[in-house]
């Protein structure tokens, strides 16, 4: 049951009790006051263990393996594909090193249906780091059968060499994806 | 075994920008990484063409990799600027002794 009238009054979202007025809600349940819906499907998991050998210069997809929340089992083998269709909010992070103070740069990115919809991007040429961390987040249109996102990320050394690249995991959670229904 | 980047610079024979000319992926699954997208005015080269430059990517990257080791080993640019300011005060080489050390100690296959 809606609320539409309080005190006999007539009522909206934007309406205010004047001074000294008090507003007394009565017959009314939980969901009267909350917005229609619910934030699901949902998932986040996270990268349970490093995932080495990273080769420069190639977008690698991120082995996030350890779930913390799946609420209806739309997340498996690195891939969220959710069951209900609407807006989703989806973030990534990932820690990342290339060799030893050598990262230079550093590209995380959210894939719907193998390409690209959101990039972030860090690029420190000859001032090259140890170690970063690296955020990326989006609201992506899914049909809630066949769309799904995936997390990829672009690492490189300065000035190449022999050397591959660290993705960091473990249950710090330093690298980690996730995601929810939108409620429009 | 040398990298895909490295194999695909070497065939190319040019400088190649890896978020537009060239866009390489790594699935995770086990297969490496493959060229997804290749924007390169030259045709894109087979896997027995990029496979032929094994040996020249391995020499590039360990070339690289001297250079890098190098690069860490030698004094920051203040420090040098300060030991070519002293040695020009006092004839010492000590500037000219610290690169070429770290230059013996890290030296490319012929010796430079």
């Amino acid at each position: 049951m809606a609320i539409t009238t309080i005190n006999n009054r007539a009522i909206n979202r934007a309406d205010t009790a004047a001074s000294g007025e008090s507003w007394t809600a009565t017959s009314a349940t939980a969901s009267d006051f909350q917005a229609a819906g619910a934030n699901t499907p949902a998932f986040h998991a996270y990268l349970g263990s490093n995932q080495t050998s990273i080769s420069g210069n190639v977008n690698v997809k991120v082995s996030i393996d350890t779930e913390i929340l799946d609420t209806d089992s739309n997340f498996a083998s690195n891939r969220f594909t959710p069951t209900t269709a609407g807006k989703y909010f989806i973030y990534a992070n990932i820690v990342a090193e290339f060799d030893t103070d050598k990262l230079f740069i550093i590209r995380p990115k959210i894939y719907k249906n193998g390409s690209v919809v959101v990039a972030a991007d860090s690029d420190f040429a000859d001032n090259s780091i140890s170690m970063m961390s690296a955020y990326v987040s989006t609201i992506v249109d899914m049909n809630g059968s066949s769309d799904y996102v995936e997390f990829y990320t672009k690492i490189d050394r300065y000035g190449g060499g022999t050397t591959t690249g660290t993705f960091y995991g473990g249950s710090e959670q330093k690298s980690y994806f996730g995601g929810y229904k939108l409620i429009t | 075994m040398a990298q895909l980047s490295t194999k695909i610079k070497l065939y190319a024979n040019q400088e190649v920008d890896f978020s537009k000319d060239v866009i390489l992926q790594d699935d995770s699954n086990g297969k490496g990484a493959y060229i997804k997208e290749w924007n390169l005015s030259i045709a894109k080269p087979t896997d027995v063409q990029l496979a032929s430059y094994e040996t020249a990517g391995n020499a590039e990257e360990a070339l690289q990799t001297i250079l890098n080791t190098r690069a860490r080993a030698y004094p920051t640019w203040q420090d040098q600027m300060d030991m070519q300011y002293k040695d020009l005060l006092n004839g010492t080489t000590t500037w000219k002794d610290a690169v070429a050390k770290v230059k013996l100690d890290n030296p490319k296959e012929n010796n430079e």
